[in-house]
């Protein structure tokens, strides 16, 4: 492991670890965005097995907190939060190419990370790569259909009901959240047209945790037609997991695909 | 405070420089520095926000701060599953040291949650002064316990997962992070000790069993709740931040200094 703490940023604002592989090709580097709240080590330290993992098959990584998220404070200027996001992963790309030459870019994010990627992967020309994991996708009538069905079939569904019903403190408060509303479904449709044209591989990976809205990987075309079709986009549907990979095993196979959708659309030519 | 937050630096230090540390300078130094031992597990990563802030308060107060990570957490070197509660007891020795040159300061201070408290109450190495503890763990079997019964709960937990999945052999996870049989019999038999550094108690609701070894020693304790619970599992996510924590651990802080 090489791994060096970094603040950087132009307002010296960002906190981040850059990975290193034993050899660097200058090719194409990492950059992992927060999922949610979570600091820069993701849920369950997630990015610091995926960082390190993919250290080891040869790219370099950058894992960072974002403004205000982790140990990161507040930039300088007054933006927008997505303005904000846009500027902070530049400034991460920035600091990438510094330590190792990288001039492109895979941006990898979970839930609210893949939104974020997904906004700098439409802005910034630096990205030639994303991984999406639990990020857009909208409910369609055939999630419903796969959804309730089921359900009015299983008897553990009516006696987990049953069970909240009787229990004596109700249902669940709702969770103080911060929450960025998503962009609507036409609009995401035509951003990733966007980026597929400019070159752009994009990997959409949707886990079980998140069947309210995505529950099958035939979903996708459901929700974006002929995208699905694209030869620069993959979807997955890991139906098994939940939303933050809390399984050992449901974590190695994250990792398992992120490593081999690498090196199938960046492989790398002096290999770690 | 923008400035000072500048100031704040990340960096690897230790043998091999495997630990991670974030070290925050006082303005005006007290004389004393202040070690803050973190929780292990997802615990850990619930409380870096908290111990961010207290950290921030702490400098604010005169008192130079360091946040580190055992090895096998955060952002140090190692996998979770090599944890080990005896190297963890090393890393509080190692940090402390670190703490003492970056600061000057001659007396060392600690902070720890959960097994942080214990880690930095158990590490007779480290020779610290005094150790704010909250949450400590009384009974490292019943700990243990609690984490298994956890674990099990959570992989049939159906706000989590679309199916439950209760064939699954869990017994060497706990709530996302792997764990070994070494660091099971290792954590069964961690307690409070008889004998350690001047302690301030905080506890939440449920840590009788601290309670009644702080009147032992013949110490007062102070009722600090949390929030959401350590073991609720439907908030494993969610952070744990506290106003009154970050209050009392640094007014204890500065009675002990």
């Amino acid at each position: 492991m090489h791994e060096q703490a970094f603040r950087f940023g132009s307002s010296r604002h960002l906190v981040g670890i850059v990975g290193l592989p034993p050899v660097i090709d200058h090719g194409v580097g990492v950059v992992l965005l927060n999922a949610g709240m979570v600091y820069r080590i993701g849920p369950f330290r997630l990015h610091v097995d995926l960082a390190r993992r993919l250290n080891a098959l040869g790219y370099p990584t950058l894992r960072f907190d974002q403004s205000t998220i982790g140990d990161s404070g507040a930039g300088g200027k007054l933006l927008a939060r997505p303005e904000q996001v846009v500027a902070d992963v530049g400034e991460a790309m920035d600091l990438l190419h510094q330590q190792t030459g990288c001039r492109r870019f895979v941006l990898f994010g979970l839930c609210s990370g893949a939104q974020n990627a997904h906004s700098v992967a439409h802005a910034d020309p630096r990205v030639v790569g994303a991984l999406f994991l639990d990020g857009y996708g909208h409910r369609t009538l055939g999630q419903r259909l796969r959804h309730y069905l089921p359900r009015l079939m299983k008897a553990s569904v009516w006696k987990q009901w049953i069970t909240r019903k009787r229990a004596a403190s109700g249902p669940r408060p709702p969770e103080p959240a911060f929450v960025v509303e998503p962009l609507p479904g036409k609009v995401v449709g035509g951003q990733l047209a966007d980026m597929l044209a400019r070159g752009l591989k994009l990997d959409f990976v949707y886990s079980g945790g998140v069947s309210r809205y995505f529950n099958h990987v035939r979903q996708f075309r459901e929700c974006f037609g002929r995208l699905a079709d694209h030869a620069g986009v993959s979807v997955s549907y890991f139906q098994e997991s939940d939303h933050t990979y809390v399984l050992r095993g449901d974590r190695k196979r994250l990792l398992d695909h992120v490593a081999q959708w690498m090196g199938r659309h960046f492989p790398v030519t002096r290999p770690g | 405070m923008k400035a000072r937050i500048e100031a704040d630096l990340p960096f690897y230090f230790g043998p091999g420089r495997e630990l991670f540390g974030f070290y925050h300078p006082a303005p005006a130094a007290s004389g004393a520095a202040v070690l803050l031992c973190p929780p292990l597990g997802a615990e850990q990563i619930r409380c870096h926000r908290l111990y961010r802030q207290l950290a921030h308060a702490l400098a604010e107060a005169g008192f130079p701060v360091l946040r580190f990570d055992y090895y096998g957490t955060g952002d140090s070197a190692g996998h979770g599953r090599d944890v080990d509660w005896t190297r963890c007891l090393a890393d509080v020795a190692t940090a402390a040291t670190e703490l003492r040159a970056r600061s000057g300061a001659q007396r060392i201070l600690a902070f720890g949650t959960r097994l942080g408290a214990n880690a930095a109450l158990d590490a007779t190495d480290a020779a610290l002064a005094g150790v704010v503890a909250w949450d400590a763990i009384a009974d490292g079997a019943a700990l243990v316990g609690e984490l298994d019964r956890m674990q099990d709960a959570l992989k049939v937990d159906l706000n989590r997962f679309d199916q439950a999945r209760p064939e699954l052999d869990v017994r060497l996870e706990w709530q996302g992070f792997e764990t070994t049989e070494h660091l099971r019999a290792q954590l069964s038999v961690v307690g409070l000790p008889a004998l350690g550094p001047r302690t301030a108690w905080l506890v939440s609701k449920g840590s009788d069993a601290v309670s009644e070894h702080a009147d032992r020693q013949g110490r007062s304790v102070e009722a600090i709740d949390v929030a959401p619970r350590w073991d609720d599992i439907d908030r494993l996510e969610m952070a744990i931040l506290s106003h009154p924590l970050i209050d009392a651990a640094r007014r204890r802080l500065r009675e002990m200094a």
